[in-house]
């Protein structure tokens, strides 16, 4: 039977072909990459024999040892997933994940430069796949980074719930002797163009060229390959699907700005964490988050029924990401129309009673939650929603939600929550945070 | 006379032709055009390791340089795909459709699926630093006048960015014809001399063009020429616009490799560029199979039998050609230029559509009004398809005389009026007042001779009828 990889000789009714096979991604086809390197697509049905000409042996990868180059710093990188440090392997087609030191340098070279790396693989996931538990498990990693000795640690992370960890990390270590950066890429670093190197190699300089000592993300500042920016852990959101320069500041600036090509760094702020430690073991200690917490985000819209309220019964927590000025749902009956607006109030009034904290943030991304201007906010406010007056992101206030309810008296998050822990709020909303 | 078999000699051709459809990726227009950029993107392309950590030749060598890209771009005419911030989109259908004809034109086997493939180019010229590409059909063949040439794979893909500039630090590509589609047509190695290469390129060019769905133009069409000798290496040689050089370049490449086989000089596999003298100059290495892997950002197309049938064949130009002289009796270089200017279509239907005239005068029409309007207005005119039209029925309807086509269009440029106002002052005389028109002039002129009179006739009436008509009323009157 022939595999992956074989070179076979593929025989159709008026056709005959040789090639690599390769992994199909539709069953009715056996597809063979052929001598010239194209992919060749043949429809199951019109084969008549596949024979295998030569059987696939992989190649053994012998692993490279690097040796580590004295009067550099260390950087730890964490590997998570995401197409930040993937190959394809272009015979089978299938990815896999590349971390170790040597191949990370072989990705990256300009890395041996700036620092002796360091490596290792937490998981090789998407990450839409991440759970509260994936948090801890980062947290003890930087944790074991930390002790070993090192200047700064680098977790490699998909995009899409970069941010959720990038808060998740901010909230568990209530202060870090090294900066923590996270890194994703919006192209995968198996193309010419990807944006993985010069994200990592920035927030590798950042980290060697700074005494910053916090959670941080660096990505692209823009489109062009020319700098990237260090935003806040705690403020900081993916706007746009695609783009490199999906990640930005919400309600907030960024730190700093590295640029590419000169290698230099320029703050944007000046109230960034400084630490005291060099590349030295140190003791840290982090809160985690409960694993079986269920917490649940409810973006509000039209047409809403009482049933995607009353179905979170039992939730530990819920974050409605509600219209407007924040928290805002349809619970005003005010015609024949809005009867069940009045059910809906009623469910949301029965979460809480039934010991759901519930929450407000605003689902127009930029802006304050403020529930004292309209009677809808108001009326929220006394059922018992909570948050009222903080500017965070609903990603950060599901985030925050949850490792409060991990860590502290149920009576005592109320409060906690619209607190400025981990510059998650701020007290003053600027106008260039927002330029439009 | 050089014995090309005796030498070896081994050439093939590599035809790239831009299709006239959508962008093959995005739904942007393919429109190449130099407006003011409204985007400029600064980037670097790094090289990509290929399977088992190897890095291709090719792809080496650019990196090597390392120089920073400048896109710059409109709105109009390049999306987030082109400036590598979006996935693909699906495929343009109707440049499959024109990739299958040209398949179905030269005999090829189709695919059964057509899986897109990335094929890594690192000098920037595609900002993701892959080229999309994708094997359409296989197998086929075009025949020539000394024997059938193979065309062993017929491919689609897409088009490179233009570069604009190129200095020590930096190289400047424009954004608007990346993603055109490309059809690219590979040739067996079997051509026998450089005349036949030309003629094998000439012959691809005419079955391109008769789909009437590729673009025209300088830079729309390339060839690349590969040739080799016993005991010499494969070259590829690009960049040449006009298919008469092709046998020079051929010759004086094979010169090249004939003097450093003398010299006992190796000679490499490489991609040279062909100079403005037609000696070439080394370009980059010859890239490998290393290069290529799959683009899994777009599902593959199937091509089921019944959608291959259903693409219509397209008449060969070289048989257009034969049934224009045929059935409308047309010069063989009137009708060469009607069919290589896309026209014939439409000269078949003027002249069903305009029975009264001469074929002949609808073909001379198209092809030569516009530049005797410009001649005679001394400006830059541009006759619409659509007044061509009405112009020829308004002739043909005896609405507008044959001889006040040009002033017709004169007046309409330079009065910046519609046609059909322009026409109605051109509206032929009746024969009453045509003939009190001449009464006058005979009057006038007593006794004058034919040659004279018939000189003041037309002086006042050319344009206003039929100038034979003009004539005969003339004699008859003045009793000649």
């Amino acid at each position: 039977m022939e595999k992956t990889g074989d070179f076979v000789k593929v025989t159709t009714a008026d056709d005959v072909s040789e090639g690599v096979l390769m992994p199909s991604q539709k069953e009715y086809l056996v597809v063979i990459k052929l001598d010239s390197g194209y992919n060749k697509a043949i429809r199951k049905d019109h084969v008549k024999n596949v024979e295998v000409l030569e059987s696939y042996k992989p190649l053994a990868e012998k692993p490279v040892e690097e040796v580590p180059r004295s009067g550099l710093p260390t950087i730890a990188i964490l590997h998570t997933g995401g197409t930040i440090a993937s190959k394809v392997d272009y015979r089978t087609g299938g990815v896999t994940a590349r971390f170790t030191p040597a191949e990370l340098l072989e990705m990256f070279p300009e890395l041996r430069d700036v620092a002796n790396i360091r490596s290792r693989l937490i998981s090789n996931m998407w990450s839409e796949d991440m759970r509260f538990a994936h948090y801890n498990l980062m947290a003890q990693a930087i944790k074991e980074q930390v002790q070993q000795g090192c200047k700064g640690v680098i977790i490699t992370h998909g995009t899409d719930t970069l941010h959720y960890s990038a808060a998740a990390l901010s909230f568990m270590f209530e202060s870090l002797p090294i900066p923590v950066i996270l890194v994703g890429s919006q192209r995968s670093s198996d193309r010419g163009s990807s944006d993985a190197a010069m994200n990592v190699i920035c927030a590798a300089r950042f980290i060697t060229q700074t005494n910053f000592s916090d959670v941080a993300i660096c990505m692209h500042a823009a489109s062009d390959d020319l700098a990237c920016v260090i935003l806040p852990g705690t403020k900081t959101r993916k706007m746009h699907a695609t783009r490199r320069d999906a990640f930005e500041p919400i309600n907030a600036l960024p730190w700093a700005h590295v640029s590419f090509e000169d290698r230099t760094i320029t703050w944007l702020r000046n109230d960034w964490k400084q630490g005291a430690l060099n590349d030295t073991k140190a003791d840290i200690v982090y809160k985690p988050f409960k694993e079986d917490l269920r917490i649940a985000i409810i973006k509000t819209h039209p047409n809403m029924n009482a049933s995607q309220f009353s179905a979170y019964k039992g939730y530990d927590g819920v974050i409605i990401e509600g219209f407007g000025l924040g928290g805002h749902a349809p619970i005003n009956a005010i015609d024949m129309q809005t009867k069940e607006h009045h059910k809906i109030a009623e469910s949301i009034k029965a979460l809480i009673k039934g010991g759901t904290l519930v929450a407000a943030a605003t689902q127009t991304v930029y802006g304050r939650v403020n529930m004292n201007v309209y009677s809808t906010g108001r009326d929220m406010k006394s059922m018992g929603v909570i948050g009222d007056g903080h500017d965070m992101t609903s990603e950060t206030a599901f985030i925050k939600l949850a490792w409060l309810l991990s860590n502290y008296p149920k009576k005592d998050v109320p409060d906690l929550f619209i607190d400025n822990l981990h510059g998650e709020i701020s007290s003053r909303s600027l106008y260039e945070e927002h330029d439009g | 006379m050089v014995d090309y078999k005796k030498l070896g000699f081994r050439c093939g051709l590599e035809i790239h032709q831009q299709v006239d459809s959508g962008k093959l990726f995005c739904r942007c227009p393919s429109i190449v055009h130099d407006a003011n950029p409204t985007i400029e993107i600064h980037r670097r392309l790094r090289a990509v390791a290929g399977e088992s950590g190897n890095i291709d030749a090719a792809a080496m060598y650019e990196m090597t340089k390392s120089k920073a890209m400048v896109y710059e771009g409109c709105d109009t005419s390049a999306c987030l795909v082109e400036i590598d911030e979006e996935p693909p989109h699906g495929m343009d259908q109707d440049a499959i459709g024109v990739a299958i004809q040209v398949a179905k034109l030269l005999n090829a086997r189709i695919v059964d699926e057509v899986l897109v493939m990335r094929k890594i180019v690192v000098d920037g010229s595609n900002v993701s630093g892959f080229q999309r590409t994708a094997l359409i059909a296989e197998n086929g063949y075009v025949t020539t006048s000394r024997g059938k040439v193979s065309v062993p794979t017929i491919c689609l893909e897409e088009e490179s960015a233009q570069k604009i500039e190129s200095t020590p630090h930096h190289v400047q590509y424009r954004l608007d014809r990346l993603g055109v589609p490309l059809i690219e047509i590979a040739t067996g190695s079997e051509i026998l001399d450089p005349e036949h290469a030309q003629e094998v390129a000439e012959k691809l060019g005419m079955i391109l063009r008769s789909t009437g769905k590729v673009k025209r133009g300088i830079g729309t069409i390339r060839q690349d020429v590969n040739v080799s000798i016993t005991g010499g290496a494969r070259t590829e040689i690009k960049g040449f616009q006009e298919l008469k050089s092709i046998p020079k370049v051929i010759d004086y490449e094979i010169k090249r490799q004939i003097d450093l086989l003398a010299q006992k000089r190796p000679i490499v596999p490489e991609v040279r560029k062909a100079e403005q003298d037609l000696t070439t100059s080394f370009l980059r290495p010859m890239p490998g199979a290393q290069r290529m892997y799959p683009e899994t950002d777009v599902p593959s197309v199937s091509l089921p039998r019944s959608l291959i049938d259903g693409i219509p064949l397209p008449k060969l130009l070289d048989v257009q050609i034969g049934e224009l002289t045929k059935t409308y009796h047309l010069d063989l270089d009137i009708a060469n230029t009607l069919v290589s200017d896309g026209l014939g279509p439409w000269f078949v239907r003027l002249c069903k559509e305009c029975v009264n005239l001469k074929p002949s005068y609808i073909a001379d029409t198209l092809l030569s009004l516009e530049r005797q309007a410009k001649a005679k207005a001394g400006a830059d005119i541009h006759i619409s398809d659509k007044d061509m039209e009405t112009l020829l029925h308004a002739v043909n309807a005896s609405q507008a005389p044959k001889e006040a086509a040009i002033d017709i269009i004169v007046v309409m440029h330079q009065e910046k009026q519609p046609i059909k106002e322009v026409l109605s002052r051109f509206k032929p005389l009746s024969e009453n007042e045509i003939e009190s028109r001449i009464k006058t002039i005979i009057a006038k002129n007593p006794g004058m001779p034919f040659n004279a009179l018939i000189g003041k006739v037309m002086a006042v009436l050319r344009g206003k009828a039929d100038g034979k008509k003009i004539t005969e009323m003339t004699k008859k009157m003045a009793g000649l």
